[in-house]
């Protein structure tokens, strides 16, 4: 195991992150309207191609593993989903009729279709038609009364999950007739029409649901929403209470990010910046450990890539060295620079370092966390996140609970 | 100035499908009736463990199951006001063992009454803004953060 390898691949924040199915290359927008395709090349990425067509910011990016084509979505109601020719990456629209921006994108498992959320309290699942040459959707409306912000298929391509910000996870039937074998029944439900609501949760003190994800065997499903907690729900079997809806609350800021890294552990990520291991089952789930341990990091926090940001902006002062200096001696009479507080007094805050930056990986909210690498076991050895900071992290997932597990992840 | 008149239009009242606050959370089970016998009972308690100095099981009356949502105004104040009495009455040495003692959830419903006090100050409240300065940064280091964030993001207002 080796430390997070980070890359600065942007000034500003990610909006919508996604690796090829070899992970050489990675597809990102910077907050444009743009998406860009970097390849890797030793420890750096090069710029390769621009995916350009859509008009307004693009929300979120998906790449099929198995066929090779980029779906991407946007603020400007519309996705397109590019396939690599010789001539370079073509577009091929969606109709999605929606009249709100795009939020998020999911190829299903087997790749034959995507699940598109929306601000217009629409879900389009689209499919392709091959009279037409281009992706028609078909809609779940209800019981949606608010923006869908997060979506996630569950393994057998059928069932599909959404969290949105009326405080509320769905789980539908995203079956479509004429495109596929009709499903058999689930733990989740028996009957399956397209758009059937099979379930549906909320969060504890009624937060957006910031993401959702089925675990590796789709029994199971998790969700963090913005009031600082991690739901894990266990489907005991169609139209019976869930065998288990387990509420974690977080000491810490929101998460809004989360994926199953096996059955019995989730990574989530978000407003306080690293990314945390949580381990457990059926009869309960708690925090293991941060993967981003600032004590245990000896590595330099790459002054060089955010000293590239002093251009700031609103709001990045607090990042800033002499303003720090003379904030200290203004409020404390300090000559020097404030004592590292490496142990911050109250639960749950995030560790900043002498100079004001933070002592974690990142450097602002994580947006994005999924897996990156597996081990012959099935389950994910890696992941990667990307945040607000402009930054990509790989991080080797390290050992579940207790000491031994720490120590296989040390470096001798 | 007559093209920008539109923008005063309550697009809300045109909408069919208008999303309403009391949409976002489920109403308390007990009905306004119940919920004002509970608060009245739970007032009655609660005065008398402060009398018997009985801060920490006052204060566990009091955070479980409190008033909240639409219509129950009478007794959201008369748990806010025997709420605000056991924080004042509470030697400031002993605030961290009472916090640790709560749950989570009460916790999080100590948090949002503390905020609710500090709103009314300055409005005819009897409590001191030092006071309520005191448990919240207590709160907070117990607590954490997150509490913080789960008061701001619930609809289910104390």
């Amino acid at each position: 195991m080796s430390a997070p390898e980070i890359f600065q691949l942007s000034l500003g924040p990610l909006t919508g992150i996604a690796f090829s199915p070899d992970r050489s290359q990675v597809c990102v927008c910077p907050n444009s309207n743009e998406a860009q395709i970097y390849t890797r090349n030793g420890d750096s990425w090069d710029l390769t191609d621009t995916l350009a067509e859509h008009d307004k910011l693009i929300t979120a990016i998906a790449w099929g593993p198995n066929t090779n084509r980029i779906v991407t979505c946007s603020q400007d109601r519309n996705a397109y989903v590019w396939t690599q020719t010789e001539q370079g990456w073509k577009p091929a629209l969606v109709i999605l009729k929606i009249n709100r921006a795009a939020t998020s994108v999911k190829w299903s498992p087997h790749e034959n279709k995507f699940a598109v959320g929306s601000g217009s309290r629409i879900i389009a699942i689209c499919h392709f038609d091959e009279e037409n040459n281009w992706w028609t959707a078909k809609q779940i409306k209800k019981p949606l009364r608010s923006t869908v912000l997060s979506l996630d298929w569950h393994p057998n391509n059928y069932l599909l999950a959404a969290g949105t910000a009326d405080g509320k996870t769905y789980v539908y039937s995203g079956y479509i007739k004429g495109l596929e074998a009709k499903p058999e029944a689930t733990i989740w439900g028996d009957r399956l029409p397209t758009g059937q609501l099979l379930a549906e949760f909320r969060s504890p003190n009624g937060g957006w649901i910031h993401d959702v994800s089925f675990s590796p065997s789709g029994d199971a499903l998790a969700f963090v929403a913005h009031d600082s907690s991690l739901s894990i729900i266990y489907a005991s079997g169609p139209n019976e209470p869930p065998a288990a809806h387990i509420v974690v609350k977080l000491p810490a800021l929101p998460f809004t990010n989360l994926t199953w890294t096996s059955e019995s552990s989730i990574v989530a990520a978000g407003h306080d910046c690293q990314p945390i291991l949580f381990t457990g089952s059926q009869s309960g789930w708690a925090i293991s450990h941060s993967l981003d341990d600032p004590s245990s990091t000896s590595k330099p926090l790459t002054p060089s890539a955010t000293g590239l940001r002093s251009g700031g902006g609103v709001g990045r002062l607090g990042n800033n060295e002499a303003f720090n200096m003379f904030k200290a001696a203004d409020s404390k009479g300090q000559r020097g620079l404030a004592p590292s507080g490496a142990t911050p007094s109250s639960a749950g805050l995030t560790p900043v370092g002498p100079d004001g930056l933070l002592l974690t990986v990142h450097q602002n909210t994580i947006t994005h966390v999924e897996a990156y690498e597996w081990n012959q076991s099935g389950e994910v050895s890696k992941i990667f996140t990307a945040g607000r900071d402009g930054r990509l992290v790989l991080w080797p997932v390290t050992g579940g609970k207790g000491l031994a597990g720490r120590m296989a992840g040390l470096q001798v | 100035m007559s093209e920008y008149a539109f923008r005063k239009i309550n697009i809300d009242a045109l909408e069919e499908d208008v999303l309403l606050p009391s949409d976002l959370y489920d109403p308390d089970p007990r009905g306004p009736d119940g919920v004002l016998g509970d608060a009245q009972r739970k007032a009655g308690e609660v005065r008398n463990l402060v009398s018997r100095g009985d801060i920490p099981g006052a204060l566990n009356a009091i955070l479980s199951e409190p008033p909240y949502g639409d219509g129950v105004d009478e007794a959201k104040d008369l748990t806010t006001t025997s709420l605000l009495l056991i924080l004042n009455s509470t030697r400031a040495s002993e605030i961290p063992t009472i916090l640790k003692s709560l749950g989570q959830e009460q916790q999080d419903h100590l948090m949002a009454y503390i905020y609710k006090g500090m709103a009314a100050i300055g409005q005819g409240s009897d409590v001191s803004g030092s006071v309520l300065l005191n448990w919240h940064a207590q709160l907070t280091e117990v607590a954490g953060v997150g509490c913080i964030v789960r008061v701001m993001t619930d609809r289910r207002t104390l």
